[in-house]
């Protein structure tokens, strides 16, 4: 069980830019960006449409690398990693959630979400107990193993993700509008979700423009035309959990 | 992890069913080509070889052109080459044999029994004994003049009855009808496609002069004392002679014939490797597509923890995975093919009864499955390599925003 310390810097980025080309055009998606996410913390980063939010979570997530700037995770500048380093550290300390689920429709569900485990050369035993744990935490039901994704509601799809993020057993679950395409219900269940395993010692980044999502969460950080504006307590009373 | 690889690359295959089967199938065209005609042309070359090389290693003969006549003069300066171990003269001709209601074309080798026995090794006798020499109507007669579809026709001490073309100061003027006696049976031969025993009459020397007519030698059979002295007596006699004869080693033959096979073999090779050619392209087409189809799953896949190195092997496997199955599939119509052309028999032209069909298994050869499987599998690889190395190399900020 990892323990909620909130301490230890995971990441860090330290003037953090990042400049997209096309052609002539030139679009900055994030000025001098410096932000922090510690172990055990629970973040949402909102902002408006187009403000930077998914590039950020880009960076935090070892996806993408700055145009200047630099990023720290546990310490490390991963300018200096090669890009097997970053897939590794992304498959072991690392799990994604995206707003389309992103699951694989050929594969059935223990197929997907034991992906992250075969490049670790986890043995496929073992793969099974590991599958079955995470469907658990992330609130699945072990009768979904053997479905295929689209037999499924979005709200059952987004915990399979969830699943197959956790499966590894990462520090930091980022999420990227992990409720944009779900009913209220489900969001709450997939909120509810990142809360138990917040507690249960997972670092939790959820990118939202939800203000009613990011009140779940223990500290909000505002973006808007790709600078950081500010660091919000959220508002408990008007957070999706709270409501009926 | 490999087996994990190879399961999810036939997941990805069995999504995209027709056009995996379409690919397959025209991979599959390559090895159904090279199996079928490498192994029938393989069978065929290999009996003729065999055959021609049976005639004896160590045997040459001279055939003289229509102004030159062999004389006792040709013999003595043959007999006299170094590493010449033997030098006898022959007659032949063709004939017909009656045989029932039917008349049978024949050939007929009038020669010293001992040297033919010595020249062609595999030659035996299944019923009697050689004649002596001095009985010049007893003769040696071949498995087919005897049977016809294992009805015997003719049996030791039968006479045989043969036309022959009359030969009168070197021109033929007519026919002449012969009887012989059978003295001996051969076993069947198979055909040596030079000369084909068993549709021969064999007969002492001298009944070809006495009997059939013959003034002029035929040519003149000789021996080498091995069969690496064969080359070294063959350039001696040809110098020798110039354009005046035809020496013609038997081992030469089977040289000449390896080497057309080879080239039969290379054009069969190369026309399969444009089909081969052709599969490369199909398997590179649809791995394309399928890479632009998955470009967002690979971004997942990278998101995940797949390095580029395992995207380019998880995408290479599929394109390997249907070179496997296509070229399983070529290589297994290619026997069922093979093992029908050779049904449908192959006719050789030869001396006496108008050549020999042959039936033969197919020369389905370990060596070759596995040359057959090793090109196939390279189309995979050759045609999955460039779509493989695309997709790893795709940044996985940019594939995860694919649409």
């Amino acid at each position: 069980m990892l323990g909620k310390t909130q301490t230890k810097p995971i990441i860090r980025l330290v003037d953090v830019y990042k400049e997209y080309r096309v052609g002539a055009i030139s679009t900055l998606a994030l000025k001098k960006v410096n932000f922090q996410i510690s172990n055990g913390q629970l973040i949402a980063i909102m902002g408006p449409s187009g403000s930077g939010k998914t590039t950020l979570l880009n960076m935090i997530g070892l996806l993408d690398r700055p145009s200047k700037g630099k990023i720290f995770f546990d310490g490390v500048d991963i300018s200096r990693l090669d890009d097997r380093t970053l897939a590794s550290l992304r498959n072991t300390k690392l799990g994604f959630v995206f707003q389309t689920f992103n699951l694989i429709n050929r594969l059935t569900v223990f197929e997907n979400i034991e992906l992250p485990l075969i490049p670790r050369g986890i043995p496929r035993n073992l793969r099974a107990k590991m599958v079955l744990e995470a469907l658990t935490k992330a609130g699945g039901e072990e009768s979904w193993l053997h479905k295929k994704p689209n037999q499924l509601s979005g709200g059952q799809q987004q915990r399979v993700a969830i699943a197959r993020a956790i499966v590894g057993k990462p520090v930091v679950l980022l999420a990227d509008e992990p409720t944009g395409n779900l009913d209220r219900a489900s969001a709450k269940t997939v909120v509810e979700t990142f809360l138990n395993l917040n507690k249960a010692g997972h670092t939790v980044v959820v990118v939202t423009h939800d203000p009613e999502v990011a009140n779940c969460m223990d500290k909000i950080y505002v973006i808007r035309d790709g600078e950081i504006v500010g660091e919000f307590p959220p508002k408990k009373s008007e957070s999706l959990i709270s409501k009926e | 992890m490999f087996m994990d690889f190879v399961r999810l690359a036939l997941k990805a295959l069995s999504e995209r069913r027709v056009r995996a089967a379409l690919t397959i199938t025209g991979i599959a065209i390559g090895p159904l080509v090279l199996v079928m005609m490498s192994s029938v042309v393989g069978s065929y070359s290999t009996y003729i070889e065999e055959r021609i090389t049976s005639l004896g290693q160590n045997a040459i003969a001279i055939f003289p052109t229509e102004n030159y006549r062999l004389d006792e003069e040709d013999l003595n300066y043959i007999r006299a080459v170094e590493s010449v171990k033997r030098a006898e003269p022959f007659y032949n001709t063709q004939g017909l044999v009656k045989r029932g209601t039917e008349e049978a074309k024949i050939a007929i080798f009038a020669v010293d029994y001992s040297l033919l026995f010595e020249a062609i090794g595999s030659l035996e006798i299944d019923e009697g004994a050689i004649p002596p020499e001095t009985e010049v109507i007893s003769s040696i007669i071949g498995r087919k003049i005897a049977y016809k579809n294992h009805e015997r026709h003719f049996g030791l001490g039968d006479v045989v009855t043969v036309t022959v073309p009359k030969i009168e100061g070197g021109k033929i003027t007519g026919k002449k009808t012969i009887n012989l006696m059978v003295g001996a049976i051969l076993k069947e031969y198979g055909g040596a496609l030079i000369v084909d025993p068993d549709s021969t009459i064999f007969t002492c020397l001298e009944a070809g002069k006495r009997l059939f007519g013959m003034e002029r030698w035929s040519g003149i059979l000789v021996l080498a004392d091995s069969p690496t002295n064969v080359k070294p007596i063959v350039s001696i006699l040809r110098q020798y002679y110039e354009d005046k004869a035809q020496i013609i080693a038997f081992s030469s033959i089977a040289e000449a014939v390896s080497s057309v096979t080879s080239a039969i073999n290379f054009i069969n090779f190369s026309t399969s490797l444009s089909a081969f050619a052709v599969a490369i392209a199909g398997v590179a087409a649809t791995m394309i597509t399928s890479v632009m189809e998955r470009t967002k799953e690979i971004g997942v896949m990278k998101a995940i923890g797949y390095t580029n190195g395992q995207i380019l092997l998880l995408i290479l496997m599929e394109s390997i995975m249907m070179s496997l199955v296509g070229g399983t599939a070529g290589i297994s119509l290619g026997v069922v093919g093979a093992y029908f052309l050779s049904s449908r028999g192959f006719r050789i032209g030869g001396i006496g009864e108008s050549g020999i069909t042959l039936q033969l298994s197919p020369l389905i050869t370990p060596s070759l499955i596995a040359q057959t499987l090793t090109l196939t599998i390279l189309i995979g690889l050759v045609g999955g390599v460039l779509p493989a190395y695309r997709a790893s190399k795709i940044p996985p900020v940019v594939a995860l925003r694919y649409e």
